[in-house]
């Protein structure tokens, strides 16, 4: 993200703005020129239309685009690297074009080719009719890590067993497109496929209309379709998309997927197997799940009987699978065809089970189970890429002329150690396509992933695809993971699209979300009210540590003793001691270096830092109930925060009260966006809930630090001024009562007065509010339930005090003031648990019976 | 012969198990030279849903999920088996030689063979090594017949390497069964099926019991018997043999067959996801085979 902004930041202001002119390179690759140099038709009207635009106006499109790509959350995660920043999806405006005409040959390529991958999946979990004669060697199916013994014989209802299948695509030397690689196993892309569209037609929308392009949204509601044909249950199926979580790579689009398509997001863990069904744990206990679209991969699935040592499974799930009470797309063990071996024998596993060789031409293949092919290898490896045939986290490609001659002998020696495990693919010239880069339109390699769904007794292809660009105008090599560029793919249409299809068929046709918001996965309600709380708890300390940095560089003097106070009630509220709390004098005297710690070091828990990394944290895992607005303001807190360490590199004496207002005030955004435009389900319930808990019991901490002491007149006031500057009451305070500052009118701001919106009063009224609306068991009797007990006593602890015995003093302190903010502060933490108990999920971590090590070695 | 086999597995957990899910291979299976009559199992404390199927090896698993919270889980399996010889005669001096064999599993295409050769492939917990193929090659002879090399290489095994219980967790890596020469009946079916793998041959791990005498005038002890494990390997021309290293034997009537894999692995007695249940489970199991009428 912050390499893609800066990247903008140089578009922005080029020097010389350029004719966006695309001239032939002289390759014959190149999808817009013939073989005389002349534009292909279908691309002159597109071109011309790109340079009547202008650079200008381009630019401003582009930034456009990368605005609404950002503020809808679209990224794409590097695999396994926590730390790494957000990568905002990069979308190149320049479409890829495909006639109609090639098109159609494309198409029913791939209808054919999916029937195929279907039939071998029947065949490879059921008779094994291939290797029986002999057509696939028996090692290149039972020497694969993705061959799952435990799911032979599963059977999904209906005549496909593949649901989804994708194709990477590439422009052939002899100008056919050609099949790199498919993706059968939970296949990536179609997501951001749909984004890309949503975008162009956002920014470019008259080029858009008139391009007369085929549209998408039907194929989503294909693959709605297909899902609701699989579910054993009929009536109102309930339809989950199982994400291994926001850190994976592609979660933005399982979100992006499960929202347009209106399908629940789970994660593994809010899933259960529970007397032969799967379940969701909701708020409301739990509710059957009958499909699953799966975006794990099958064999961390379920830890009994595929990889044990899974945290991502849910444990028994093949046994719910094998009986039919759930299904599953694609099937468990359909990552098995993405095993590249298969290719090399492809025409005759085709003529075996299709009768006939494949039109679409696939990539030639030489596997290292193969004598004859092994030697190839090996003599060749410089042209080859090289490939393991089971692809997993640990494993990738490389392109042989990459390497250094003693990679190259690395590399020999690991194949020949296990030939079995690699393929090698000669390197292909792909189709080129204009790509804007600097300033100019450049020809870059093109790879296009298409995706097809099962759809009445064959195949419906996505009228389009992603298409993703190299980084070079060589660079073969073109992965999401090398930052490479995408483009949305073009099928334009001989005739103009139906009268129903608007430019923004694709955006507004998403089907509403399944109504039942009572059935939300408890761990996104649970992450929502921490959502509330993280957030309540970074602003508290925020506006706590404003006012100190006020108040240190403030005009008045301010007393030892004072400062030592104040810096003391620091530390209680951000929980981060030791700090201040009976620290040396000289630290009270130079409080800065720790001061700055408890707002920047991430690593300690309790900085404001922190809090605000846990609360991003359970944005992104509810990431799909939030609205584009929210996610919009959680990115400008992402941005604020990184932009922290430069506010206070400063220190002390260049205002750091000022570096901390951006993040203030985004706080202040959330918090009114989810009072404003949030609907009262419970999700909005919960998240208050922990608001208002979270602001009771830092009110409630600050109180303490600050009041329970008694201090000289002059000290009193200081302190009175920054209890209510912190707790934003201080205006309110003075118009009321001008200058004088007066302990039990303070008091009586802050913890009585319901007209103010931050007193704890306030705050209890609304969490008894909302405690009463809680889902609960039937029972006609009329108890109160123990956290609406708890939330009263709170409540009626606050209105039976007196002010008069609140602000007594007594050997140097108010103690009952002290024993009432106590006993307020016990009672908040009993009624967090009581909620947390009651609805959150609690798991009891699992563990294997016996444990092994066998099966990652 | 007939026998009652009475198989029980007991787990005692230092902490509390809220709830979960396991997978037994316990129930004989049906074989050419074994009918299982009746099975019966009982799980303590009661299971909430049980389910009985025919794996991809054609093995019978049995998956069950327990509900409520236990301390300590109890699985009793109790089978009527009926055994008999394997399917020949068995004279080890005839039948094809190990060159006709590995010419036949290079050349003749017929299913059997090409199913076959999914138990020359490294598994989990065999990985075929030159050390292994050294060891081995002295007793494949090229025209030597492949049955008579197989005895030869079984013989070696009890010879050579001692039978030691305390010896071996519940699997050890075969590098260290090559060092320490010491094991316990799974480490021998292991050494000897990567052995077979590494000269050519389909090889695949047999799991069950075999039927202990009491020495002579003495009384049977019940439970003295034990799960035990050997292997069987492919003949091209002749089918599957089985062997037991651990007693330098042709496998008879006294071995009964719970379940067949590429290795343990596949057919571990059972296996699961337990949630709680603290560290250090106490594991008794104890088997008694007796023969009936």
């Amino acid at each position: 993200m912050i390499q893609s902004s800066s990247q903008t930041q140089s578009q922005i202001s080029p020097l010389l703005p350029k004719e966006l002119v695309y001239r032939p390179s002289g390759s014959p690759m190149d999808e817009v020129f013939d073989a005389n140099g002349n534009t292909k038709p279908h691309w002159e009207v597109l071109l011309n239309s790109f340079h009547a635009l202008g650079s200008t106006t381009f630019l401003d499109r582009l930034n456009k685009a990368q605005r609404i790509l950002r503020d809808d959350g679209a990224t794409y995660n590097i695999y396994g690297d926590p730390k790494a920043p957000d990568n905002t999806w990069d979308l190149d405006l320049i479409p890829s074009i495909i006639s109609s005409n090639e098109w159609g040959k494309i198409e029913s390529g791939l209808q054919e080719r999916a029937e195929l991958f279907n039939l071998l999946l029947k065949d490879l979990y059921g008779p094994r009719e291939l290797i029986r004669h002999g057509v696939i060697p028996p090692q290149a199916l039972f020497g694969n890590k993705g061959f799952l013994r435990a799911c032979h014989g599963i059977q999904l209802p209906g005549e496909h067993q593949l649901i989804l299948h994708a194709v990477d695509l590439i422009r052939g030397a002899d100008g056919n497109m050609c099949v790199l690689t498919d993706r059968t196993q939970s296949p990536s892309g179609a997501g951001y496929a749909l984004e890309n569209r949503t975008v162009m037609s956002r920014v470019l929308p008259s080029l858009y209309r008139n391009s007369q392009v085929h549209r998408l949204a039907s194929f989503f509601q294909q693959i709605r379709a297909k899902l609701t044909s699989l579910s054993p249950n009929q009536e109102d199926p309930r339809i989950v998309v199982l994400t291994p979580g926001a850190h994976n790579e592609t979660y933005f689009e399982h979100a992006y997927f499960a929202n347009y398509l209106g399908l629940h997001l789970v994660q593994s863990g809010d899933l259960i197997v529970r007397n032969g069904y799967v379940w969701m744990k909701t708020l409301d206990g739990l509710s059957r799940v009958d499909v699953i679209l799966r975006r794990v991969d099958d064999l961390f699935c379920d830890p009994v009987e595929l990889r044990s040592d899974s945290q991502l499974g849910v444990p028994n799930l093949l046994t719910v699978v094998r009986s039919g009470r759930v299904a599953i797309a694609n099937p468990l063990g359909s990552g098995i065809l993405e095993n590249p071996v298969f290719l090399k024998y492809l025409p005759q596993i085709s003529k075996k089970l299709l009768g006939r060789e494949l039109r679409l031409q696939s990539v030639s293949n030489y596997w290292g189970g193969d004598p004859e092919d092994l030697r190839y290898i090996v003599d060749n490896i410089e042209s080859l890429v090289i490939k393991p045939t089971f692809r997993s986290a640990d494993t990738s490609s490389v392109s042989g002329r990459r390497l250094t001659k003693q990679q190259k002998q690395e590399l020999i020696t690991r194949i020949k150690e296990r030939p079995e495990q690699f393929v090698g693919q000669p390197l292909l010239d792909a189709g080129q396509l204009p790509t804007y880069v600097d300033g100019q339109l450049l020809p870059r390699p093109a790879l296009l992933r298409s995706f097809a769904v099962a759809h009445s007794g064959s195949y419906s292809v996505m009228p389009g695809g992603l298409t993703r660009v190299g980084v070079k105008e060589t660079s073969f090599e073109i992965s999401n993971q090398s930052g490479s560029q995408s483009k949305d793919t073009w099928i334009i249409s001989s005739e103009p699209q139906g009268p129903h299809a608007g430019a923004d068929e694709d955006v507004a046709g998403a089907p509403g979300r399944d109504a039942d918001l009572i059935s939300l996965p408890s761990r996104v309600v649970e992450n929502l009210f921490w959502m509330g709380r993280y957030a309540e708890r970074a602003e508290a300390s925020l506006r706590l540590l404003r006012t100190v940095f006020m108040l240190l560089n403030g005009e008045e003097p301010i007393s030892l003793n004072c400062q030592r106070i104040i810096l003391e009630t620091v530390t209680s509220v951000t929980a981060t001691r030791p700090g201040f709390i009976n620290c040396s004098e000289a630290l009270i005297r130079s409080p800065e270096k720790e001061l700055l710690r408890v707002v920047g070091d991430g690593s300690s828990s309790g900085s404001v830092r922190s809090n605000l990394n846990a609360m991003l944290y359970c944005a992104d895992e509810s990431k799909e109930l939030l609205s584009s607005d929210t996610l919009r303001v959680i990115n400008d807190i992402r941005d604020a925060l990184s932009e922290l360490d430069i506010g206070l590199s400063g220190g002390l004496a260049s205002a750091p009260e000022e570096a901390l207002d951006p993040l203030v005030t985004a706080l202040m955004a959330l918090s009114g966006l989810a009072h404003e435009s949030m609907t009262r389900d419970f999700g909005w319930r919960f998240m208050d809930i922990g608001r208002r808990l979270e602001r009771s019991l830092q009110t409630t901490t600050i109180i303490h630090g600050l009041v329970v002491p008694e201090a000289p007149e002059a000290d009193q006031n200081i302190l009175l001024s920054a209890l209510l500057l912190s707790l934003e009451a201080l205006i309110s305070y003075r118009r009321r009562y001008r200058a004088r500052m007066g302990v039990q009118t303070s008091l009586d701001l802050v913890m009585m007065d319901t007209s103010n919106p931050r007193s704890l009063l306030h705050q209890l009224e609304q969490l008894n509010r909302h405690v009463r609306k809680l889902p609960r068991a039937q029972d006609i009797r009329h108890e109160l339930s123990p956290e609406e007990r708890a939330t009263l006593q709170a409540e009626t602890l606050i209105k039976l005090s007196l002010l008069t015995e609140l602000s007594a003093r007594e050997d140097g302190e108010r103690t009952q003031l002290k024993q009432t903010l106590v006993t307020l502060k016990a009672s908040l933490n009993t009624i967090s648990e009581l909620v947390s108990d009651k609805y959150f999920d609690h798991r009891e971590t699992s563990q294997q019976l016996v444990s092994s090590v066998w099966e990652n070695s | 012969m007939r026998y009652r086999v009475t198989h029980i597995t007991e787990y005692l957990y230092s902490a509390r198990v809220s709830h979960c899910y396991n997978l037994a291979h316990m129930i004989p299976r049906s074989t050419l030279r074994q009918t299982c009559l009746n099975n019966e199992m009982t799980v303590s404390p009661l299971a909430a849903h049980r389910t009985t199927r025919e794996d991809y090896f054609g093995n019978i698993a049995y998956h069950f999920e327990i509900q409520r919270p236990h301390n300590k889980l109890v699985i009793k399996a109790i089978s009527d088996v009926e055994t008999g010889p394997q399917h020949t005669s068995l004279n080890l001096d005839f039948g094809i030689t190990c060159k006709q064999a590995l010419e036949q599993l290079a050349t003749v295409s017929k299913p059997e063979i090409h199913l076959a050769k999914e138990f020359l492939i490294e598994s989990s917990m065999i990985r075929a090594t030159d050390e292994l193929r050294d060891f081995a090659a002295p007793s494949f002879d090229q025209d030597r017949p492949l049955l008579s090399a197989v005895m030869d290489l079984t013989r070696r095994i009890y010879r050579e390497f001692t039978y030691s219980p305390q010896s071996t967790t519940i699997a050890t890596p075969l590098e260290e069964v090559m060092r320490t020469r010491k094991g316990v009946c799974q480490d021998f079916a292991h050494l000897q099926i990567a052995c077979l793998r590494a000269m050519g041959f389909p090889a695949k791990y047999v799991s069950g019991y075999l039927e202990t005498l009491p020495p002579p005038g003495k009384e049977k002890l019940v439970g003295a018997d034990a799960s035990h494990a050997w292997i069987s390997v492919f003949s091209p021309t002749e089918g599957w043999f089985e062997f037991d290293p651990t007693n330098d034997c042709l496998v008879s009537e006294q071995h009964i067959i719970t379940a067949w894999g590429r290795d343990f692995f596949d057919v571990t007695p059972l296996k699961g996801v337990i949630f709680g249940g603290g560290k250090n489970p106490v594991l008794n199991v104890s088997v008694d085979v007796a023969r009936r009428g």
